[in-house]
């Protein structure tokens, strides 16, 4: 029993985190169309301000919080005035940018910063371990899954029950139509964009205790973001929540039997059989081809 | 054969004279190997031409099938250093080092180097037919086929690096003969293995302009236009985008196997994020829609990265222009160089007489057709 419930956990917590990841993903992804391949560099930049605040500005983990989704945020709004505007009507194109943003950023990290690891200290009163239910789990990590969920629950409430996300959901319907009632959908596009950037530094701030900071690091996270999207569904928030769940238990379940690298694999198969039966992934709202 | 055509033919071929005639100018043998390792990038970029340009399929995880193609080849050369670095029960030295007891099945076959030859294309090429039936018999398409082939390729990568025991892992295959053929053998710093080379590149190129100027080239080009409308005229969409995705992922194994023999070795890199990001951004460079323009476009760059290797602070800086242009390219020069050479020697012609001439020649009449008479 304890060892289903220690399985449990680690499922959790891989599913936390890719929560955290996949969130601003999915959000840019479903409300704009924009494929954001450089969305794994976002989170390598939240990562490195949290380790740079931490080494020159001495500030802890939580406090500098804040501060990096404003920093991120600030990265995404520029990148997205520059050059995701002129490409909302070309989605293979926007790869192309994107994916050449991310270069630039990991070779400017490269050379300003250089490219060795870098380790960034976990909080002190989140360091020991934490006994939920009969099972030893890093506080940290619980830590972790429960800003996943307020980040959800405060993505949900933004989309639905302001009015910005009111205009935000009215452009993904008809972006045309929706400008004709007087919504500026430049504007949305842009803060949409930074507030999904601006997650996604945050993602890389917690998890950057965890796993050592590198140049490099953002490429395998935006690989497992994606197929969390792919899995989800387009434009569902909840198919992200369910998704991460389900890829996260899995690899964790798959990682117990076997190794990291063979669950990883298997899931990728799972993933790709299932596109081929169910092109829209679990929960869609629309098809999108 | 339309004019068209006719200067392409000539123009590739001209353009592979050159690659022949090259090591005549040049003797040292070291700057012949740097040359002949551009001209295999050459061939894996406008293989991906191929598939992206010609077909619209942006496959970002395309050098797992150079590296398919690479590892068929190093298997069967490491398998011929028997017994220096394979030991006389013959097996290699990093299986040794493993604790592996005797060679896996999938290595038996590789001790013939006829089999080495066909499985290094014939690996990529059904990899990709199945990867193309799950893909494109969904309809997956554009942007989800881009994320499955690169996640695929991560997988992929880091398979390789976790069996360590039967690939050599992070290290590759190393220490490996030299490939005998016809009598013939190809050592890696001579001119013999730049002939092999521009051969096989000459093959390949001349084998992917066919395909394009033939009847399934033309279908290609309109799926990559217009998708559905090829498919309301009947034609089994996802059958073309596989027979390209396979043709692409042949010619890439091919220029996988020509690279183990020109490096001297295999190793996950050659199936790594970073070198199929490099061909991606080599093509959308170089022209995707242009096989010589792609081809063209790797040996630029590579070249210039390999004249900045000197320096790590150039190299780093060099990749940091590298992505800026190809930030640029994408925004304002979709068709790449290729594209823009095309655009200006279109102005220069239509600014001679004889160019604007023929430019604004009027289109023959077309005659009315007679038998449109139960249209009523």
């Amino acid at each position: 029993m304890e060892t289903i419930l220690a399985q449990v956990f680690t499922g959790l917590s891989i599913a936390s985190i890719l929560l955290l990841v996949a969130l601003g993903l999915a959000i840019i992804y479903g409300t704009t169309g924009v494929i954001n391949l450089a969305h794994g560099e976002f989170v390598m930049l939240g990562a490195y301000c949290a380790w740079a605040l931490q080494t020159f500005l001495g500030l802890g983990l939580i406090e500098s919080l804040v501060p990096i989704f404003l920093i991120t945020a600030a990265f995404g709004l520029l990148v997205e005035r520059v050059v995701i505007r002129h490409l909302y009507r070309r989605p293979l194109d926007t790869i192309l940018a994107t994916w050449g943003i991310g270069v630039m950023a990991q070779q400017a990290i490269r050379l300003s910063v250089g490219g060795e690891l870098r380790y960034v200290q976990m909080p002190t009163w989140l360091s020991e371990s934490v006994s939920i239910l009969g099972v030893q789990t890093s506080a940290f990590r619980v830590f972790v899954l429960l800003v996943a969920a307020a980040l959800f629950a405060l993505t949900w409430y933004l989309l639905l029950r302001t009015t910005f996300g009111m205009k935000l959901r009215a452009i993904t319907q008809n972006a045309e139509v929706a400008s004709c009632f007087g919504i500026n959908s430049d504007r949305v596009y842009s803060l949409t964009f930074a507030y999904g950037t601006g997650l996604a530094g945050l993602a890389g701030a917690l998890v950057s205790p965890l796993k050592s900071v590198s140049p490099e690091m953002g490429t395998h996270y935006v690989v497992d973001a994606f197929m969390v999207v792919v899995l989800g569904g387009v434009e569902s928030l909840i198919g992200t929540v369910a998704s991460s769940l389900i890829l996260g238990e899995l690899s964790g379940f798959l990682a117990f039997f076997a190794n990291d690298t063979i669950a990883k694999a298997l899931v990728l198969l799972a993933i790709v059989i299932l596109i081929r039966f169910r092109p829209q992934g679990l929960f869609a709202a629309r098809v999108r081809s | 054969m339309s004019r068209r055509t006719l200067i392409q033919i000539a123009v590739y071929g001209s353009f592979c004279l050159a690659i022949f005639i090259f090591p005549a100018i040049i003797q040292d043998d070291f700057i012949l190997n740097k040359y002949a390792r551009y001209l295999v990038l050459g061939i894996l970029a406008m293989s991906l031409s191929l598939a992206w340009g010609y077909t619209g399929i942006l496959n970002l995880g395309h050098a797992v099938f150079f590296g398919l193609g690479s590892y068929c080849m190093a298997m069967a050369l490491k398998l011929r250093t028997v017994p220096v670095h394979t030991g006389p029960e013959g097996l290699p030295d990093f299986m040794v080092w493993n604790n592996v007891e005797t060679l896996p099945w999938f290595w038996w076959p590789f001790h013939s180097l006829t089999f080495a030859i066909i499985a290094g294309v014939a690996v990529p090429v059904a990899f990709a037919c199945l990867l193309g039936w799950f893909v494109f018999r969904g309809r997956v398409t554009g942007v989800y086929v881009a994320i499955i082939t690169l996640a695929v390729l991560v997988v992929v990568n880091l398979l390789i690096i976790d069996q360590q025991r039967y690939t050599g892992g992070f290290n590759g295959i190393t220490d490996l003969a030299q490939l005998e053929l016809f009598g013939f053998t190809f050592d890696a710093y001579d001119s013999s293995s730049y002939y092999l080379i521009a051969v096989c590149m000459t093959v390949c190129l001349f084998l992917a302009l066919a395909i394009t100027k033939s009847k399934t080239g033309l279908i290609l080009q309109a799926v990559r236009d217009h998708e559905n409308r090829v498919r309301y005229f009947g034609y089994d969409v996802a059958r073309f985008k596989i027979f390209a995705f396979a043709a692409a992922a042949g010619i890439a194994g091919v220029a996988g196997m020509l690279y183990t023999i020109v490096m001297e070795f295999a190793s996950p890199t050659f199936l790594g994020v970073p070198l199929s990001l490099g061909v991606v951004i080599w093509c959308a460079v170089g022209g995707r829609q242009s096989l010589l323009g792609a081809l063209i476009g790797a040996i630029v760059i590579t070249g210039m990265q390999g004249a900045l290797s000197e320096s790590q602070i150039f190299l780093e800086t060099w990749m940091l222009i590298m992505g800026f242009v190809f930030v640029l390219v994408v925004l304002f020069l979709p068709k790449g160089l290729a594209g823009a050479a095309e655009m200006v020697l279109k102005r220069v012609v239509a600014m001679s007489p004889r160019g604007s001439a023929l430019l604004s020649r009027p289109l023959p009449p077309v005659a009315p057709s007679k038998h449109v008479k139960g249209a009523e």
